[in-house]
């Protein structure tokens, strides 16, 4: 700082000052990975059947008695990998979003992505169909979310203002049809259709967990190579044009990118609400200005976040069976309206 | 910042056309006003007579109307006569009422928010009154409609009061945090009543009827206590429709035309509090009548809010009436619940609105 001051205007002193924030943000990745392993770990062994760390992690590759293996193997496994592919895919389909519309409070719940989500899993329990192709359906709902949201709010480019408005419609029309569903359906699949509602880790298998996890990282990678358009594109619609960026093309491409990664996510979690609002906040608020490397944060983060707030449910809550989606919800809006109470208007990321 | 010097901009024109214009006086303008929309208001009321008579006639059992007018008018008896007078009677004045209230509500959410898309729904006033009275059900074990009237109420107010409190910003609403608030509020209290659904199979059983806003079997002692309330929001509404007007033209430039802008937006906030919460203290949450009412209104009058909220009193009671109707004819002999039906209706047009509103 002092350092800057003295030599203010000499360029090596100002290109210097990009490189602590870039180290914090590494160190703060090794830290989130750390803490990651860290609870995987402990789902792992605080299940019913308690189990030390060794016997946990060589059960995990295989090795070991075979009652240990198979209850880590087949139920509490999946139910963490769930939990980290389903955060992270949240956390960073919720950062792209925000940086796109430019307001904090932008995210795949707002839009409706997540009420899509649980539109299509809830409508293949009211056709009966297997256990299996619900997260199917949970992905197509999330697709179909965003069409209709394509379909309303394409007029000649995509605007801002325009895609939130149009995703709150779509979020009201297909939270409509789910409460017609959940008011029609006999009591006992009431409840399983509620469960899809709020979002929930519980009784996730490996087939289910595999195909979303391949998918989730196929798009992280694409979010990471846009990530240059998308710094471009957060300098102003203005000025990327005026850069030779077809915005409305980026736009559509970062958009698809994160619509698919929200969906992704859905599929396996049911639409658990605040994770994408808030993860890509409180990175903003550790590690600063977005770059390459807080987008990989932003990911860790959500995973941690799930990951806990399912460790909680799990073992802090003396209710049984509670969705993971309602503490989620619990510990986001707090923060969420402190944040709302201490910034006047959405944040301007030009600035930024 | 260009945002910003438009926003700026547009009502400072429109206040120099405005000032230009009306040098006339207030109140011949507005009897010309309501002169020229009479053919409107007889429209409006000879459908809203059309809804009355079909919500009376219509249902599992179409009762012919010769049999309605006999058994309003005392002189038929028999089953049908009981349908029309026990069920259908009760339900179709609670109609009447409850879309006046939120056609009303609807339009003065707008006026004192200036955002057409505000909506007592928006406002979380729904979900509110949804989390208080499951969450009634959950302790007290209730199970009748006419219990869940002052929680509903209660969750309502909360709800609304919480998210105009959270909007307020240098003692005045800031209409952006108060669309927003109301939307983070909303999902916490649906995910919260979602939770106790889920642990308690019982308040899912009860509730969820309950929830999907409905008229059905409702007794007109479900109105009663409310009633009072409505007709005070009624007033206060109506009382500050004139200042309204000059909201709408910015608040800048409303402060310097002498009008109270913080007061009247206190005013009309109490006022939306009252309608909506005692609709969804009778009806359950029904969506979108608050929303579409004064679009309808203001796509066919314009939008003086000394005409529209009259207009709203009509089209209102015609939405949901209509809503209600078409509910009771699509899966006969079961019904379709009247706030499923509007939200269907209504999630277009909010979509059709968003795409016209934001350009």
């Amino acid at each position: 700082m002092t350092d800057t001051l003295r030599t203010a205007p000499s360029a090596p002193a100002l290109r210097k000052n990009p490189v602590t924030p870039a180290r914090r943000t590494a160190l703060l990745c090794a830290v989130a990975v750390v803490v990651l392993f860290v609870l995987a770990t402990f789902s792992l062994t605080h299940s019913d059947i308690p189990m030390s760390v060794s016997v946990a992690l060589r059960a995990l590759v295989g090795s070991g008695d075979g009652g240990s293996v198979l209850v880590v193997q087949e139920f509490l496994a999946p139910r963490v990998a769930a939990g980290i592919v389903a955060g992270a895919g949240l956390g960073v389909a919720g950062s792209l979003l925000q940086r796109l519309f430019r307001n904090p409070l932008a995210s795949p719940d707002v839009m409706g992505i997540t009420g899509g989500a649980s539109f299509g899993a809830v409508s293949l329990l009211a056709v009966g169909a297997s256990q299996l192709l619900i997260p199917l359906g949970a992905l197509a709902g999330g697709l179909l979310a965003a069409l209709l949201l394509g379909v309303f709010a394409w007029r000649s480019g995509l605007s801002v203002t325009r895609l939130v408005l149009v995703g709150l419609a779509v979020q009201a029309g297909l939270a409509a049809a789910v409460n017609f569903m959940v008011v029609r359906f006999p009591a006992e699949l009431a409840g399983s259709a509620l469960q899809w509602t709020t979002g929930s880790l519980y009784g996730r298998t490996w087939t289910e967990v595999w195909a979303a996890a391949g998918a989730t990282l196929v798009f992280l990678a694409v979010a990471f190579c846009l990530h240059r358009r998308l710094a471009v594109l957060d300098l102003g619609d203005e000025s990327a044009g005026a850069l030779g960026m077809n915005t409305s093309v980026v736009r559509l491409q970062l958009l698809v990118t994160a619509i698919v990664l929200a969906s992704l996510a859905a599929s396996v979690s049911g639409p658990v609400g605040f994770v994408a609002l808030a993860v890509p906040h409180l990175v903003r608020f550790v590690a600063g200005p977005p770059t390459l490397g807080t987008l990989a944060l932003t990911g860790l983060t959500g995973a941690v976040l799930l990951l806990a707030s399912d460790l909680v449910v799990q073992h802090l809550l003396p209710v049984e069976g509670l969705p993971v989606g309602a503490v989620t919800a619990t510990l986001g809006a707090p923060f969420l309206l402190a944040l709302m109470i201490r910034q006047g208007r959405p944040v301007d990321r030009s600035t930024a | 910042m260009h945002t910003q010097l438009t926003n700026l901009g547009v009502p400072n024109l429109i206040c120099r056309l405005v000032s230009t214009n009306s040098s006339g006086a207030p109140v011949r303008g507005l009897r010309l006003e309501l002169l020229r929309r009479i053919p409107f208001f007889a429209v409006g009321v000879a459908a809203l007579a059309l809804c009355v008579a079909l919500s009376l006639a219509m249902g599992a059992r179409p009762v012919p109307l010769s049999t309605v007018i006999g058994a309003l008018f005392g002189d038929a008896t028999g089953s049908d006569a009981v349908a029309v007078t026990g069920l259908r009677l009760p339900r179709t004045v609670i109609g009447l009422a409850i879309g006046a209230a939120l056609g009303v509500a609807g339009a003065v959410a707008q006026g004192i928010t200036r955002n057409p898309l505000a909506s007592p729904t928006t406002l979380g006033i729904n979900a509110g009154a949804g989390f208080a009275v499951v969450v009634a059900i959950f302790a007290l074990h209730l199970t009748q409609p006419v219990e869940y009237v002052w929680f509903a109420f209660a969750g309502a107010t909360g709800a609304a009061l919480f998210a105009q409190a959270l909007a307020r910003r240098g003692g005045d609403l800031d209409p952006v945090r108060l669309a927003l608030g109301g939307t983070v509020l909303q999902m916490v209290l649906l995910s919260w009543t979602a939770a106790l659904m889920l642990i308690s199979q019982r308040t899912l059983d009860e509730a969820r009827f309950w929830l999907a806003g409905s008229m059905a079997g409702r007794p007109l002692d479900v109105l009663w206590p409310v009633l009072p309330m409505l007709v005070i929001g009624l007033v206060l509404a109506f009382a500050v429709s004139p200042a309204l007007n000059a909201l709408a033209i910015g608040d800048d430039s409303a402060q310097a035309l002498g009008v109270p802008v913080s007061r009247i937006r206190l005013a009309g906030g109490i006022a939306v509090i009252l309608l909506a919460g005692s609709a969804v203290a009778v009806a359950g949450p029904v969506a979108f009548i608050g929303l579409a009412a004064p679009h309808i209104v203001r796509a066919l009058v314009g939008s003086d809010h000394r005409v529209l909220l009259p207009g709203c009193l009509v089209v209102g009671p015609l939405l949901l009436l209509a809503a209600d109707v078409l509910g009771r004819l699509v899966i006969r002999p079961s019904e379709l619940e009247v706030g499923i039906v509007t939200a269907f209706l209504g999630a277009p047009l909010l979509a059709l609105l968003a795409r016209k509103v934001a350009r």
